[in-house]
């Protein structure tokens, strides 16, 4: 099964650990991974912008470079909605460009889901002394159904539980562009989320989407907790569990 | 009324940094979510299924909105009711104002209607003489607190607290300061008793138009409804043209999924079909009843892109369940209607170019498409907003510029490999070894409330590249 990885562009600058856990947890899965050299962002940034003009130019790009294999995985739930909800009505217009997008869009996973659902793993490389709690992102909550996977992999990790939090469904605050345009209106809702997963009382907050984790744990630390460690699910599933190796 | 969605920035900061009113919000947003919560689970067969029997029902209004009306008009005038048509809020006061001096009327008592705020009814009716009285306990409380506009659609006070409402029925009743709830509303009862007893007409909002009867259905809890229909001699409802249902059939359905939606109760307190004029056998009832169907950009609305917002039954779930309203509460957004349907609203009735910032105020967590008892697609709603927003030109010139510069450079593979590993490297600069950046000068917003975290060092392209070099 040839699957190529969407590392995402919050990753490839922010952490590329979380892509290199995704790798090694594909290919301990049996996966053979591409990684398309050329690829860059799938455009969610332009078309929640309002900008359908460079969200169509960054679809296509997308769908051309990734449209020739099995699968499509990222270690995130909002990039692969962005393929599988949104690509394909981007092209109303465009019968041709519409059939390939409809075709990647069929093909892309969330990595949780991919490992879970569509692999159907039975083991994880990962080891973790402690326990978790997990923040569940909205749009690969609310959109892809991505709740039950991340837990169900998290249990098969060695040492690891998973204590609940309060109110694990609630946004975040990021919503992207969101976080900057309006600041204090993000950080209050963020305050919320740390306060809410402060009460699970985990050694880590985990989560599926990059964008969440850097808004809780740059919240986190302004409020002056040093010890929470804010990881992503990936990393802990391949035992990486934050460094870069 | 005049939006001052332009300010929303500004009034959101304020609404943070007021500690009351952050503790208030917390209150209300519980108990909010909570009643539903429970309402839904307890609903004995699938909710699901029935907010998409709720869609369906809105959609077929919809789909031939000028039949139903007609249908209604028809039946509505048959029982001796008179449907009037008004254009914008301007048009409402004008009828209003008329059908009140036509009948004499010198005191108008009002149960809840947001239309009357779209219209700014009650300036008008004051202008030209007549007294209007407020008699939904959160609007009576806003009416007597200096005509503050509401906060939210159903709970219109909700941003103030007890102590406040204590202060003021003390202020302004003048008799001695209670501090219970059953108390302030005995007491509140008893002042509006007297207004109940001398008007001369009844104005209402109505939460549904029944076609094939000709009714309004009012869905209320304190009762204030039923008085205000039936006591005066005229009965003026005025509600907005898409709030139209085929059957009574279909309003029990959609029954169903208001109270549980709005306040979590199987059923509200009281549930009135008010339909015609009192006739020969009825006790009670008013002797002229009007319908006011209005407007006021709604029609517009049919046919375009942002039809799904017309289904809309007004439960108030979606800003119960925002974020973004449960940090900020209802005031910042400016006009009548707050939370994500009211960012839609907003933007569609005052004009985009007026409410800039609502489309963009939101996280697009879709909690409130998920709660919404007629799968309005909010989110997707306000996205197409900030596109229109993006074709009108009305965005910032440093927003769009910055948009078009990371789209140009996406597009280019070399160059945001170069882009992004000069990004990395300046972004660890500035953390200085800390695994954290303090202040960004670029993202001011970001830091003001919270850390970044620093990136690892190297993105994950440069890396990949190297690992795959050392393994040839």
């Amino acid at each position: 099964m040839k699957v190529a990885l969407f590392v995402t562009c919050l990753v490839d600058l922010m952490r590329p650990s979380v892509g290199f856990a995704a790798l090694r947890l594909l290919e301990a899965a049996g996966c053979e991974v591409v990684v398309p050299e050329s690829q860059t962002c799938c455009g969610q940034p332009a078309f929640n912008s309002g900008d359908r003009r460079a969200a169509i130019a960054l679809a296509q790009k997308t769908i051309a470079e990734f449209e020739g294999f099995d699968y499509l995985v990222a270690p995130s739930g909002s990039c692969p909605d962005q393929i599988r909800t949104e690509y394909p009505g981007l092209f109303l217009d465009d019968p041709d460009w519409r059939r390939r997008a409809e075709a990647l869009a069929a093909r892309t996973c969330e990595l949780t889901q991919f490992l879970a659902d569509v692999l159907k793993v039975s083991s994880v490389p990962g080891e973790f002394d402690g326990n978790v709690t997990y923040h569940d992102s909205c749009t690969g909550l609310r959109s892809l159904g991505i709740k039950r996977q991340p837990r169900q992999l998290l249990d098969k990790v060695r040492g690891l539980s998973v204590k609940e939090m309060p109110e694990a469904e609630s946004c975040c605050g990021f919503g992207g562009t969101f976080a900057v345009k309006f600041g204090d209106i993000s950080a209050a809702i963020a305050e919320r989320k740390c306060v809410n997963l402060q009460a699970a009382a985990a050694d880590a907050v985990v989560g599926g989407d990059l964008g969440c984790l850097i808004n809780i744990e740059g919240k986190l630390r302004r409020m002056g907790d040093e010890t929470t460690r804010v990881l992503h699910v990936a990393e802990v599933l391949a035992g990486t569990n934050g460094k870069l190796v | 009324m005049r939006s001052q969605a332009m300010f929303f920035q500004r009034r959101a900061g304020e609404a943070l940094a007021d500690p009351q009113l952050q503790k208030n919000f917390t209150g209300l947003r519980d108990k909010f979510v909570g009643m539903r919560a429970r309402a839904v689970n307890a609903y004995e067969r699938d909710f699901d299924e029935l907010r998409d029997a709720g869609q369906a029902i809105r959609d077929r209004v919809l789909d031939n909105l000028d039949v139903w009306l007609e249908l209604f008009e028809e039946k509505a005038t048959q029982r001796g009711a008179t449907v009037l048509w008004a254009k914008d809020g301007r048009e409402i006061c004008e009828q209003v104002v008329a059908i009140a001096q036509q009948h004499g009327a010198k005191k108008v008592i009002k149960s809840k209607s947001m239309l009357s705020e779209e219209a700014q009814l009650n300036v008008a009716l004051t202008a030209a003489g007549i007294e209007p009285v407020e008699t939904d306990l959160g609007e009576y409380i806003l009416q007597l607190s200096g005509n503050e506009p509401p906060s939210h659609i159903l709970a219109p006070a909700a941003h103030k607290n007890l102590d406040e409402v204590a202060d003021l029925f003390a202020e302004k009743h003048g008799k001695p300061r209670k501090t219970e709830i059953p108390a302030l509303t005995r007491e509140a009862r008893e002042a509006l008793r007297e207004h109940f007893l001398s008007a001369d007409m009844g104005l209402s909002g109505g939460n549904f138009l029944i076609a094939e009867t000709g009714s309004v259905a009012l869905v209320t809890n304190e009762g204030n409804g039923r008085m205000v229909t039936t006591l005066p001699k005229v009965h003026v409802v005025i509600t907005g043209i898409e709030k139209i249902v085929p059957t009574l059939e279909d309003f029990a359905t959609l029954m169903r999924l208001l109270p549980r939606s709005a306040t979590g109760q199987d059923i509200s307190n009281y549930v009135s079909v008010c339909t015609g004029t009192k006739g020969a056998d009825d006790s009670d009832g008013p002797e002229h009843t009007y319908f006011i169907l209005v407007d006021n950009g709604r029609a517009g609305l049919v046919g375009s892109e942002f039809q799904p917002m017309l289904r809309c039954i007004r439960c108030g779930a979606c800003m119960n369940h925002c974020p973004v309203y449960q940090s900020i509460g209802g005031h910042a957004y400016g006009w009548v209607y707050p939370g994500p349907m009211g960012s839609v609203l907003t933007s569609l009735y005052t004009g985009l170019e007026n409410s800039l910032d609502l489309p963009h105020a939101a996280t697009l967590c879709n909690q409130c498409g998920v709660v919404c008892p007629v799968r309005i697609p909010l989110p997707e709603l306000l996205r197409k907003l900030r596109e229109k927003q993006t074709e009108r030109g009305l965005r910032p010139w440093s927003e769009r510029l910055a948009l078009s510069m990371w789209a140009w450079i996406a597009q280019r593979p070399g160059l945001y490999a170069l882009a992004t590993k000069i990004g990395v490297r300046y972004l660890n600069w500035l953390a200085g070894g800390a695994d954290r950046i303090e202040v960004l000068g670029l993202a001011p917003g970001w830091t003001a409330g919270r850390d970044f975290p620093a990136p690892q060092g190297r993105t994950f392209k440069e890396l990949y590249k190297q690992g795959q070099e050392k393994k040839t």
